[in-house]
């Protein structure tokens, strides 16, 4: 099996908002970033995955299984990291283990222990006595200790400092070294994509807009600059989007349309460049 | 072991930090047995407070977010349900015993006389009474959470007080077949049984069906 995560022609339907026709998959062996501004449907995506929310339409198999008609085998081998604790405030760090590892017939004691030794945990204390970083290792602590294949995160970096993102990001790293283990997070912070993702599925207002590597999808676009003059109604339309000042412009081009642009400064764009601009649509701001 | 266990299981560790609370809640009901000098009423009233704490399990997850953990372990969510209506019956039989050792005993030393046919009597009305509350209260937790939910409770005495209207205006006299069965403690009590299981099993399958198509 080379797919981890497959997701096909994924759909949802709320009153206020739709997620459509999401696929992309996520092989063997990497980290995949799922970006996109607040509200563009990451988390649904991974709600659905989850099957925690019902899909309107689509397909979801996780290492091979449907999520839903074999969900228990699917879940085996899943870890799931979420933005906050899910365990009992009250629970003591070895009450969690006694709690979770039956669900789990791989659950190893001896890893779980080393675990959180590595990761400065007490087991002694309780869950609410752990900052939110340390909450965030715990649930990392229990998807190792019965070798999930597959982890997903739901936006972990969110609220941490630059130091336990840092931390957690060399975690993530370091499980996929073996090529066994997948990770699928989402974040919008760009720069821990820079670092640590191999492939970018990027969702904007609840539809794909990329999937696929990252090297790829920063390639896909480029930077230009000029002055007013130069900016024309026919160059416009070319621009995904367009950031004016009082001196000039910057935009953001697709590189297959750099020849027409030849005669502005061009620039590599970055993931947020891509990231802002595509969310303005080509609404120019100043 | 089996999942359903396993979730009984879990369901158990999220209420032990409030076991203590529990207990200590079962003490009210001897006060009250000893105050009405009625085994009866004092094990009624054990089995209607042990069935308003169930709800327990469903505040704690809530509070905690724990919907959450529930969607991502391997397990069906049929045996979610199953192992929270075992875990929750577990409950009442514990509340039950100690109520069934430590109200006759008081209510010895107050100078009443207490027979077992007392005591059966007073398990046989606490477990219908239990039974009642809780096929009610368990499918309203999973519909409308642990605060909404509680409205549940109130079906079981609205439902008395609609049947019972009806019941009175029955000439028992002139049905045979009410006769016998008023009459016959034992074919009573294996009706209460069988309406029990039944009551239960259709609550699990609303309780599932709710869960199955309930989004987190």
């Amino acid at each position: 099996m080379n797919n981890y995560l497959e997701v096909r022609n994924l759909s949802k339907s709320f009153e206020s908002f739709q997620l459509r026709d999401i696929t992309f998959s996520l092989p063997k062996g990497y980290i995949m970033g799922l970006i996109g501004p607040n509200g563009s449907g990451k988390t649904t995506t991974i709600k659905l995955i989850l099957n925690m929310l019902k899909r309107t339409s689509g397909e979801v198999k996780i290492l091979g299984f449907d999520n839903i008609t074999n969900e228990q085998e699917a879940k085996r081998n899943l870890g799931v990291v979420f933005d906050s604790n899910y365990f009992s405030d009250e629970w003591k760090i070895s009450q969690v283990e006694k709690s979770v590892s039956s669900f789990y017939e791989n659950w190893d004691t001896q890893k779980f222990s080393e675990t959180l030794k590595r990761f400065h945990i007490q087991p002694s204390k309780r869950v609410k006595e752990l900052s939110k970083g340390m909450q965030m290792k715990l649930m990392l602590a229990c998807a190792f200790s019965y070798d999930a294949k597959l982890l997903i995160l739901d936006e972990p970096t969110s609220g941490l400092d630059p130091v336990s993102r840092d931390e957690l990001l060399n975690i993530l790293s370091e499980y996929i070294e073996d090529g066994e283990h997948s990770v699928l997070f989402s974040t919008h912070i760009t720069g821990d994509l820079e670092r640590a993702a191999d492939y970018i599925t990027y969702i904007s207002y609840g539809e794909l807009f990329f999937s696929g590597g990252k090297d790829e999808f920063i390639d896909r676009f480029r930077i230009v600059k000029g002055g007013c003059e130069e900016l024309s109604a026919d160059l416009g339309k070319k621009m995904i989007g367009i950031r004016n000042f009082s001196t000039g412009f910057e935009a953001l081009v697709k590189t297959e349309d750099l020849k027409q642009f030849a005669h502005l400064n061009v620039e590599p764009a970055t993931i947020d460049d891509i990231v802002v601009f595509t969310s303005k649509r080509g609404e120019q701001y100043e | 072991m089996n999942n359903i266990w396993k979730s009984a299981k879990l369901d158990f560790s999220l209420v032990k930090p409030y076991v203590k609370t529990i207990c200590l809640i079962m003490i009210l009901p001897i006060v009250f047995a000893a105050v009405n000098r009625s085994l009866l009423t004092g094990i009624s009233f054990a089995m209607c407070l042990i069935a308003k704490t169930t709800g327990y399990t469903f505040s704690i997850t809530e509070k905690n977010s724990m919907e959450r953990l529930y969607g991502i372990l391997p397990i069906r969510k049929s045996d979610m349900v199953i192992g929270r209506y075992i875990f929750m019956i577990i409950m009442g039989f514990a509340a039950l015993i100690f109520s069934l050792v430590a109200h006759p005993i008081l209510l010895t030393i107050l100078g009443e006389t207490i027979s077992i046919f007392d005591c059966m009597n007073a398990a046989s009305i606490g477990i219908f009474l239990f039974a009642l509350y809780t096929v009610f209260q368990l499918p309203g937790y999973y519909k409308l959470g642990s605060i909404k939910g509680r409205v549940f409770l109130y079906i079981p005495v609205a439902g008395f007080l609609i049947t019972l209207l009806p019941i009175t205006q029955i000439p028992v006299g002139e049905s045979k077949l009410l006769f016998t069965v008023i009459n016959s403690p034992a074919l009573l009590m294996l009706l209460a049984v069988i309406f029990v299981i039944v009551m239960y099993v259709i609550s699990i399958l609303v309780s599932i069906k709710i869960l199955k198509n309930k989004e987190v």
